[in-house]
């Protein structure tokens, strides 16, 4: 199937908001101008198979500086005279333009890859160019600065120096544009809709923001840990957020994989969240109604943020698409040139990142992990959190076994800080009163444990089996 | 006694999010024991060699570090006969938040910057020294030899 009619069928059935569909690349309309374009360049004789050989490409110029090349290749197409990236963020309208050298004393055009009648079709041009809209590009301290000041021409800029994009001097040589509009057109209507397309990307983002933030301080009164009929709650909570993290939906969260993921991954892993909470029967315990509906919201958001990484991903490829075919039709190869000068790339990437940071800070921190509390040597709740002087905190468990174990270094950082600690003393009790409104359970289990584990110290392994059958 | 949470917790992961180019299945009759499958990093000596080697965690672990060894016969200057790996986070730089993982991935380290200064094979050493070229190519040669499956 052909790209222009996936892309109408994605857009027609995926769902995409109207606005959204209207803003998105406007792939036929573009492949008529690219169609106008070719035969415009038909009508000088210059088809791609022609062009092809004749066109010196930008990214050639700092390969190759021989004057022999300069003269088998006497066609420039630049996409603008003025190119400085990164400088701000709008973009520069687009003025492309399709140059050739012609000898300034002859008015001849040499290229052995020209036939007899392009070339004459070319010069005629020349000709007829030079009486109205001839342009020299030529430095005022050269050579030929006379024949520059012999313009006929008033309009002529005759200190119009080259941009840094601009067509390169050619000392010797008149450089004639051929006149094309058709590509002017299709660069400006691309460009535009880029834009747009970035426009709705912000707007999206602020609306984004807005849900985030309602559902983040709805989460802060669900979840209140002092209020006690959020008791149960908080754990059926934690699971689901903890099952969401795991699943690391739009980012790799492991060494092998921490990238951002594409639309069809991240709708794999964010379908693969709902059927382990759906499994986990967590819904089921949400009795009241507005925990169903935050994590509705919850779903929501995560699923609007799908389909806008969806959304620029087709406009992307719609956008890389047609430039290839810009390129395949007219052997003006600006493909390689364009994506860098207009910065479209990242385009969802960066929604996503940004969504997905705010949803860490706004939703899921308003229950903490485990894991973010867990000691860094028996990776269960840091129960009772005991501080050292280096600042790394443990288990009081673990301390103790560390102390008898004559493990004087602390173990992340190895400063010699263990051995000084007292359990009196190094108390975090902050951090203890913090965990015991969290992480409830876990602290009676751990407590359990903890007093298991002493009593083994203490009496041997008897001690164990004896509290056991108990 | 009943395993320690964090064995279960590191096994669990090493199950779930593999390291790459390493593979670690304990025992099912013995959770303390491993399997371990090194695979030879690319642009060493060992490169395409699968190298098999026994991890165990001892009782008190993690205060004292894994017990690892190579069953796979090696030519590294690190690596002994026996399959004893000279490697300092397995001894005097061992510490207590050091995990599996972490150790997995620095024998793999090892198998790619060989350290013949720190050696625990002396004559394999000895040889890397005096023509590091030939060494390597023994290296390679036993990679042929013992570590292709
Ligand atoms: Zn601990
Ligand atoms: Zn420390």
């Amino acid at each position: 199937m052909k790209f222009g009619h996936v892309f109408k069928e994605c857009l027609r059935n995926e769902g995409f908001p109207p606005e959204w569909v209207d803003s998105a690349i406007s792939y036929s309309q573009l492949k008529k101008c690219i169609n106008k374009l070719t035969s415009e360049l038909a009508q000088v004789g210059l088809d791609p198979a022609t062009l092809g050989k004749l066109l010196k490409h930008v990214e050639d110029y700092n390969a190759s500086t021989d004057q022999n090349d300069d003269q088998d290749r006497p066609f420039e197409y630049i996409l603008s005279g003025d190119d400085t990236p990164g400088l701000t963020k709008e973009r520069k309208p687009f003025q492309p333009k399709l140059l050739f050298y012609v000898n300034e004393a002859t008015g001849a055009l040499h290229s052995a890859k020209l036939d007899a009648e392009t070339k004459r079709k070319l010069q005629m041009l020349a000709v007829e160019m030079g009486m109205t809209d001839l342009r020299v590009f030529e430095e005022p301290d050269h050579d030929s600065l006379t024949s520059l000041d012999s313009n006929p021409d008033p309009t002529s800029p005759t200190n119009d120096l080259p941009h840094t994009n601009g067509p390169r001097k050619r000392p010797g040589y008149r450089t004639v544009e051929i006149p094309l509009t058709s590509d002017t057109e299709f660069f400006t209507k691309l460009s535009t809709e880029l834009s747009g397309l970035e426009a709705l990307q912000e707007k999206e983002k602020q609306k984004m923001h807005a849900e985030i933030d309602d559902l983040g301080k709805q989460m802060a009164k669900l979840t209140d840990p002092d209020r006690r009929a959020n008791k149960k709650l908080l754990s059926v909570w934690r699971q689901i957020f903890q099952l969401y993290l795991e699943e690391g939906v739009f980012f790799g969260t492991t060494e092998t994989d921490h990238t951002a993921h594409d639309a069809d991954k991240a709708a794999k892993r964010f379908q693969e969240f709902c059927n382990k909470i759906a499994q986990a029967g967590l819904v089921d315990k949400f009795k009241k109604k507005e925990n169903i509906q935050a994590l509705n919201t919850f779903i929501h958001i995560n699923q609007e943020l799908l389909q806008g990484l969806r959304f620029g991903e087709i406009n992307r490829t719609a956008m890389l698409k047609i430039l290839k075919k810009f390129d395949k039709q007219t052997a003006l190869g600006v493909k390689a040139a364009f994506p860098k000068r207009i910065e479209y790339p990242e385009f969802s990437e960066h929604l996503a990142k940004a969504v997905c940071a705010e949803v860490t800070t706004q939703v899921l921190s308003h229950v903490p992990q485990l894991d973010d509390y867990s000691c860094p040597m028996c990776m269960d709740l840091k129960w009772r959190p005991v501080r050292l002087s280096c600042g790394h905190v443990f288990c009081i468990r673990c301390l103790i076994v560390m102390q008898t174990n004559k493990q004087h270094n602390c173990p992340l950082c190895r400063e010699k800080t263990v051995v000084d600690a007292n359990s009196a003393e190094n108390l975090d009790l902050e951090l203890a009163d913090f965990l015991k409104k969290w992480f409830p359970d876990e602290v009676k289990a751990k407590q359990k444990y903890n007093e298991l584990m002493a009593g083994i110290d203490q009496y041997g392994e008897v001690y164990a089996e004896k509290c056991t059958v108990m | 006694m009943a395993l320690p949470k964090r064995i279960i917790k590191e096994t669990e992961r090493l199950m779930a999010e593999p390291v790459q180019g390493i593979s670690a299945i304990p025992h099912e009759e013995n959770l303390r024991h491993f399997d371990v499958v090194i695979f030879g990093p690319s642009q060493s000596p060992y490169e395409g060699g699968v190298f098999k080697a026994e991890l165990f965690l001892p009782e008190d672990y993690p205060m004292a570090p894994p017990k690892v060894r190579f069953l796979t016969k090696i030519y590294h200057p690190n690596i002994d006969r026996l399959g004893r790996i000279c490697l300092d986070v397995l001894k005097s730089n061992w510490s207590p938040a050091l995990q599996i993982r972490t150790i997995l991935l620095s024998i793999q380290a090892l198998l790619g910057a060989p350290n013949p200064d720190d050696p625990l094979a002396n004559d394999v050493a000895q040889q890397w020294k005096e023509d590091q070229n030939k060494a390597i190519a023994t290296a390679k040669e036993w990679t042929e030899k013992y570590a292709k499956p």
